[in-house]
């Protein structure tokens, strides 16, 4: 049997990241699949004041730290909200002021420190355990990381391939999505997104033992649902009138190739599970920063018997963890 | 640079966002008063419940200040826990994280779901008597209006027409409902603007009239109306003040008053990306506006009933009403109908157009607000079966309508089964009423001890949160306020289910004059049994498929 942790949008948060790693060892699994959007949405500067002392401003809310360890004490707050705290004077945040690249490029290295670090941890805890860890960035990962992921000997990158992950079921995976307000970097209009997320597909396989790893979940599926927005993003309807986002590629092909189970991610409060005709489609959700790893367990039966009452299924049980 | 203009400095740029999904501006803090307003609905459920408390000695307005200041702390708890826990779904998960996931599943399914089948004959029953009887009389069908008034089964009728129209918004979508019940706030409280300039408008001496002249015409009673109403009125024990009244009385009032003011965080917004403390002031704002603006209005409305109705004669002619619908007399109530404020409002003008559009506009307060009956109990039942609490099915949405069939069925079915006990008042169900409030208040009582002990058992998580910085003497101000609901609650809960005042009749009264109420027990313990029982089979019979539920909410250390 091969159990497989399914979890998704952990947008730089450390703590999540560890416990993606020790999930294999909590739950007993020997399959760790990241469904994507690894990388943090914000940097949090800590200031030094001219009197040596250091300032932050978190979720609003001012501190002011005394000493060092109070300083590192912040910054593991900050990461464990998946941002990333960095120190820095008045005149770094002026030349930010002044040129806002500045930030952009900034943001990248911090990215790309704080995912070299990460990849280091799963080199650490995946090291002769026996678990296959399977990643594929997400819509909002820049694409510089890709080479980054592709390089870990621990970490499979998974993105665009059909991969053999044992006991003859195959996983697919994609981060990319629909178009959002946002712009973000791996977005396709939904016809191309369906011809793209197509060709990953090999004609002979067996859809019975295939899993979709697609970040974006099908559109209208109750997995997808999220707060109606406007053309400013401002949330209409104090969030109350919720509206379908996802991918009406993604939908057309679950619906024609009817795979095993599929997995999301992308929509955060879209927590759930659903079917689409035989297709059992999971989105984990995410609850990343509050260092709460959403997820989704699974038990995958290479020889199923059919039940009583059931129907044979590859898919033994399922359940969705808040871990 | 200086300390403080550092501090400036950092103040003007504390984050960097980049591009990235999700990153969506805010929500309009009006918007959220409004469905927070609905929540607490002042017409439907506020002046339907008021009716009944006739025979209490508090001062009204004395203990709807009271409630409202008390119910403020529980406003604070679930701002922050939103605040805390976003996206997380409500007091279920709050529970279920932070004092495990066999109450938190319990206390969610019956204060979400279950109790909701019991709120559908409540509901039932105020659109009979706030819109569908008031309307037939004023189009002169006073036969008809007099049966739907007493008739059980159009009392019947009246809970599946409600449960039809819940089931209709649960299909047409919350998008939609969302801008109706927008148009349905403003219209409502046109009609209640309407309703106390008409109340204004005259004396008591012109009410008097008024009130003997329409009842005649609409419902055909005899001269001498008035009289008749503050005699049975009086028989009926109607002494409730607008104002004053000792401690004790005016606390008394307050697990009636419970059952429409208690639900503010009703309307709360769960969703989207918490950026700062920001977020828990809007949330505190809509929530806290409602309460502030619903007393008010309240308080407004019922200065106006003095005016020229009187507040005596509104709690004597209410008295009448409920000692005979409570079969409490056999004798007749001398005014026919529930003395519904906006239909003696409207008695004040002669012009039959305006009488309408005054009973028309107020119906909105009932149109803008029932269709979320089951909004929660939809919630709470995906929430579960994605637990794997309940079977696979219950979350199930209809490919083509996008309706949650199975959900649908699991609400509506038991809802016309108790619609049905209730209307019939088999086994004195009809007696239940307030049960429907304490059910909820059972669950919001776990939230608040879940609250109060947050800062503690989830340490980290607090103190990354917007809300870590709220101290009151040192403590975290959702502790503090946490507790002071808990208080709150357990007062609530001691006077309904022990009802040492013999106030309430919904509980085992340890009072010799007052009602040992089995069949809320039963009701009651019926509820909580079944949540139980599915809890416990769910996990064994998962067990038993290889699924362990021990691991919904276990959480993976991070080291």
């Amino acid at each position: 049997m091969t159990r497989l942790f399914f979890a998704t949008d952990i947008h730089g948060s450390d703590i999540c990241w560890k416990k993606f790693l020790n999930a294999a060892r909590f739950y007993d699994v020997t399959t760790l699949v990241l469904g994507g959007d690894m990388t943090g949405k914000a940097l949090v500067p800590i200031y030094q004041l001219p009197d040596g002392r250091h300032q932050a401003i978190l979720l609003q809310q001012e501190y002011i730290l005394d000493d060092e360890a109070a300083v590192i004490d912040m910054e593991r707050k900050v990461t464990s909200r998946g941002y990333y705290p960095f120190r820095v004077t008045s005149g770094q945040i002026q030349s930010f002021r002044d040129d806002p690249s500045l930030v952009d490029t900034f943001f990248h290295q911090q990215m790309h420190a704080s995912l070299e670090r990460w990849l280091a941890i799963a080199d650490e805890k995946l090291a002769g355990s026996g678990v296959r860890c399977f990643v594929s960035p997400g819509n909002d990962d820049p694409f510089e990381i890709d080479a980054l992921l592709s390089s870990s000997p621990h970490i499979n990158f998974a993105e665009g391939q059909a991969i053999d992950i044992g006991e003859g079921f195959t996983l697919i995976s994609s981060g990319w999505a629909n178009v959002t307000p946002w712009r973000t970097y791996r977005e396709l209009p939904d016809d191309r997104l369906y011809d793209y997320l197509k060709a990953m597909i090999p004609s002979e396989l067996s859809m019975e033992k295939t899993i979709f790893n697609f970040h974006c979940p099908p559109y209208a599926s109750n997995l997808d649902d999220v707060p109606e927005i406007d053309e400013n993003l401002n949330v209409l309807n104090a969030g109350h009138s919720l509206v379908p986002v996802g991918s009406t590629a993604v939908r057309r092909l679950i619906e024609e190739y009817q795979p095993l189970v599929s997995l999301h991610g992308h929509i955060h409060e879209g927590k759930g599970t659903t079917r689409i005709g035989k297709t059992l489609s999971i989105n984990a959700g995410s609850l990343y920063e509050q260092g709460v790893l959403q997820g989704a367990l699974i038990d995958l039966d290479p020889h199923p018997k059919r039940g009583l009452f059931t129907p044979k299924s590859h898919i033994r049980s399922y359940t969705l963890t808040t871990g | 640079m200086s300390n403080e203009a550092a501090t400036k400095n950092a103040g003007d740029a504390a984050l960097f966002l980049r591009k990235a999904t999700g990153l969506v501006r805010s929500w309009s803090v009006f918007d959220a008063f409004i469905y927070a307003f609905f929540s607490i609905n002042l017409v439907t459920l506020g002046l339907y419940s008021i009716s009944q408390m006739y025979f209490f000695d508090g001062g009204m307005l004395n203990g709807l200040v009271i409630f409202g200041v008390l119910i403020l702390a529980e406003v604070v708890v679930y701002a922050a826990l939103i605040a805390v826990m976003p996206r997380a779904g409500g007091d279920y998960v709050w529970q279920s994280r932070i004092l495990g996931g066999g109450i938190g599943f319990v206390l969610a399914v019956t204060g979400w779901w279950f109790i909701l089948w019991l709120w559908t004959p409540l509901y039932g029953d105020m659109l009979r008597k706030m819109i569908v009887v008031p309307i037939l009389a004023l189009l002169g069908q006073r036969d008809s209006a007099l049966w739907v008034n007493s008739d059980t089964t159009a009392f019947f009728v009246a809970s599946l027409i409600t449960l039809a129209f819940v089931t209709v918004i649960i299909i047409v979508g919350m998008k939609r409902y969302a801008t109706f019940q927008k148009w349905s706030f403003w219209i409502g409280n046109a009609g209640l603007l309407m309703v106390i300039g008409l109340l204004f408008s005259g004396d008591h001496a012109a009410f008097k009239a008024a009130f003997e002249s329409n009842s005649t015409a609409l419902f055909g009673t005899a001269a001498g109306l008035y009289d008749a109403t503050v005699a049975a009125g009086e028989a009926a024990g109607a002494v409730n003040p607008l104002m004053g009244g000792d401690f004790k009385s005016i606390s008394l009032l307050l697990p009636w008053i419970a059952f429409f003011l208690l639900y503010p965080n009703w309307g709360a917004t769960l969703y989207g990306e918490v950026k700062g403390a920001d977020d828990f002031k809007r949330n505190f704002n809509g929530m806290a506006a409602a309460v502030v603006v619903t007393v008010g209005l309240l308080i407004l409305l019922f200065f106006a009933i003095d005016h020229s109705i009187t507040w005596k004669f509104y709690m004597q002619a209410n008295g009448a009403y409920w000692y005979t619908a409570w079969g409490n007399t056999k004798d007749a109530s001398p005014f026919p109908i529930w003395p519904y404020p906006a239909l003696l409002a409207a008695f004040m003008t002669t012009n039959p157009i305006v009488q309408l559009l005054v009973i028309v506009a107020m119906s909105m307060w009932f149109f803008g607000w029932a269709g979320t009956m089951f909004l929660s109990s939809t919630r709470v039942i995906f929430a579960a079966a994605f637990d794997r609490l309940l079977p696979e099915a219950a979350a199930q949405v209809d490919e083509k309508t996008r309706t949650p069939v199975w959900a649908l069925v699991l609400m509506v079915v038991p809802g016309i089964i108790v619609a049905y006990l209730y209307c019939y008042n088999l086994w004195s169900f009809a007696s239940l009423t307030l049960a429907a409030t304490l059910v909820i208040g059972i669950t919001f009582f776990g939230t608040a001890i879940a609250a109060t002990i947050l800062p503690y058992t989830k340490k980290d998580l607090y103190e990354a949160s917007p809300i870590a910085g709220y101290k009151v003497l040192g403590m975290p101000l959702i502790t503090v306020c946490g507790a002071i609901t808990t208080l709150f609650l357990g007062f609530l809960l001691y006077q309904w289910l022990l009802d040492p005042e013999a106030k309430y009749g919904i509980g085992y009264s340890i009072n010799d004059a007052g009602v040992k109420n089995t069949t809320s027990l039963y009701f009651m313990g019926v509820l909580y049994g079944v949540a139980v029982l599915i809890y416990v089979g769910m996990r064994m019979y998962r067990k038993s498929k290889g699924v362990n539920l021990d691991v919904l909410y276990s959480e993976i250390p991070a080291e």
